[in-house]
């Protein structure tokens, strides 16, 4: 289902929750097993967000975004155990990987982040359509290096953020023409009750 | 610069924003320290008087502000919070600070936002001894609505009810008060982004896609 209207709620793309891009070929569960194995430092059959940190690279030699971190573990602990065993670190794996695959394709010049105009090709690839003034506040926001771009980690947030606010505007937009009316308390509600 | 603080500050006349939008003002009383009989109104045209600098502040200030600039970052700020002997706040939070008062998106703060920011912090504080009636070190549902009704803001227990589940990282169903300080930071950024909006004090404001989606990242916690 395409929003491409004038406003540009982006594309609702298929694999559920994310936006990643669909494709997806099938993978070895033996050898899927032994990278849990090796994540799973403690050995206790289960990975924390601690090990998912440690094991995720964002390319800039820091640790990966914990609120990316958080935000995945949210996604995939289906039984809220507050770690992700092996049946949902499959899914984990691939939805990490489909997003790689994403940035890859957007980080035209290699560089190992995204810059401005990077990013406004992907996110206008994924369908929205917003002013310059807003990827001023994107870049703001998510770039945690302060470096005018935006690395991996950084990315996958700022996708799923978009989305998942884009959602909750959707709920409020009724008749579908880009404009709402929002009460103070529905706002802040809206705001207050965002996962990261 | 100073000019851009006039709208910011909690005290407006009371009873500009009375409680029929919801919003409430701070009671007279309220104002932070150090401020009250200072005049911050609407755009006036020539300098309203500059708060005094207390020398402790300035030298939280300049302990960390080491290349001189007249302007901290959030890595800055957070220590600086750290020598004035609070518990380290996470970054996100100190962030989340500077965004209370940085309309130029600069990330930056100057000495003035930044006293301004360490007596708001001071009254939370307050606020939240004062509503920690056991000296749980926490406080939670009931007592949190009180808090914020105190705080000027009119808000639903359900709504209260979302900020404890939002910060209320130990599964106990209260806050400590580095997450009340995180969420006063938040309300008070949204609460006056709403309000600037809300032109005719209906209490609902008309929002474009993307004016909502600004809001809501610049804020977000």
């Amino acid at each position: 289902m395409s929003y491409g209207s004038g406003y540009g709620y982006g594309q609702q793309q298929q694999g559920g929750y994310g936006q990643a891009p669909p494709q997806q070929q099938g993978v070895d569960p033996n050898w899927l097993s032994g990278i849990f194995q090796r994540i799973d430092v403690d050995r206790s059959g289960s990975i924390s967000g601690n090990e998912l940190q440690a094991a995720l690279s964002n390319g800039t030699w820091t640790p990966f975004n914990p609120e990316t971190v958080r935000l995945m573990i949210g996604m995939f602990d289906r039984d809220n155990s507050g770690t992700i065993n092996f049946q949902e670190f499959m899914s984990l794996w691939k939805y990490v990987t489909e997003w790689q695959n994403c940035f890859r394709s957007y980080d035209r010049d290699n560089s190992g982040s995204i810059d401005r105009n990077e990013l406004k090709t992907a996110l206008t690839g994924f369908g929205y359509r917003l002013s310059d003034r807003f990827y001023d506040i994107l870049i703001k926001k998510f770039d945690r290096q302060g470096r005018g771009t935006v690395a991996f980690d950084d990315f996958v947030q700022c996708a799923v953020v978009l989305q998942t606010l884009t959602s909750s505007f959707r709920a409020f937009d009724t008749d579908q023409d880009g404009w709402i009316q929002i009460s103070y308390e529905q706002f802040l509600t809206l705001v207050f009750s965002l996962r990261s | 610069n100073f000019r851009k603080m006039a709208y910011q500050g909690y005290g407006g006349p009371p009873g500009v924003y009375s409680s029929g939008s919801g919003y409430g003002a701070l009671p007279a009383g309220f104002a932070p320290a150090g401020y009250s009989g200072q005049s911050y109104q609407l755009g006036l045209a020539g300098y309203s008087q500059l708060p005094t600098i207390d020398p402790q502040v300035q030298q939280w200030f300049m302990s960390v502000d080491t290349d001189r600039s007249g302007r901290i970052t959030a890595q800055e700020l957070q220590r600086a919070l750290v020598n004035t002997n609070w518990t380290q706040f996470n970054e996100e939070t100190c962030r989340l600070m500077i965004g209370m008062f940085d309309k130029d998106f600069s990330g930056t703060i100057d000495l003035y936002e930044f006293q301004a920011l360490w007596h708001y912090i001071q009254q939370w504080k307050q606020t939240f001894d004062r509503y920690d009636n056991n000296r749980s070190g926490s406080i939670e549902g009931p007592e949190l609505q009180q808090a914020f009704m105190t705080m000027g803001y009119n808000v639903s227990a359900q709504f209260v009810q979302t900020v404890v589940i939002k910060f209320d990282h130990y599964g106990r169903r209260s806050l400590t008060l580095d997450n009340f300080i995180q969420a006063c930071v938040m309300l008070k950024s949204l609460t006056d982004a709403f309000r600037q909006r809300d032109t005719s004090m209906t209490g609902y404001v008309r929002m474009s896609y993307e004016e909502f989606m600004s809001l809501a990242i610049l804020y977000k916690p």
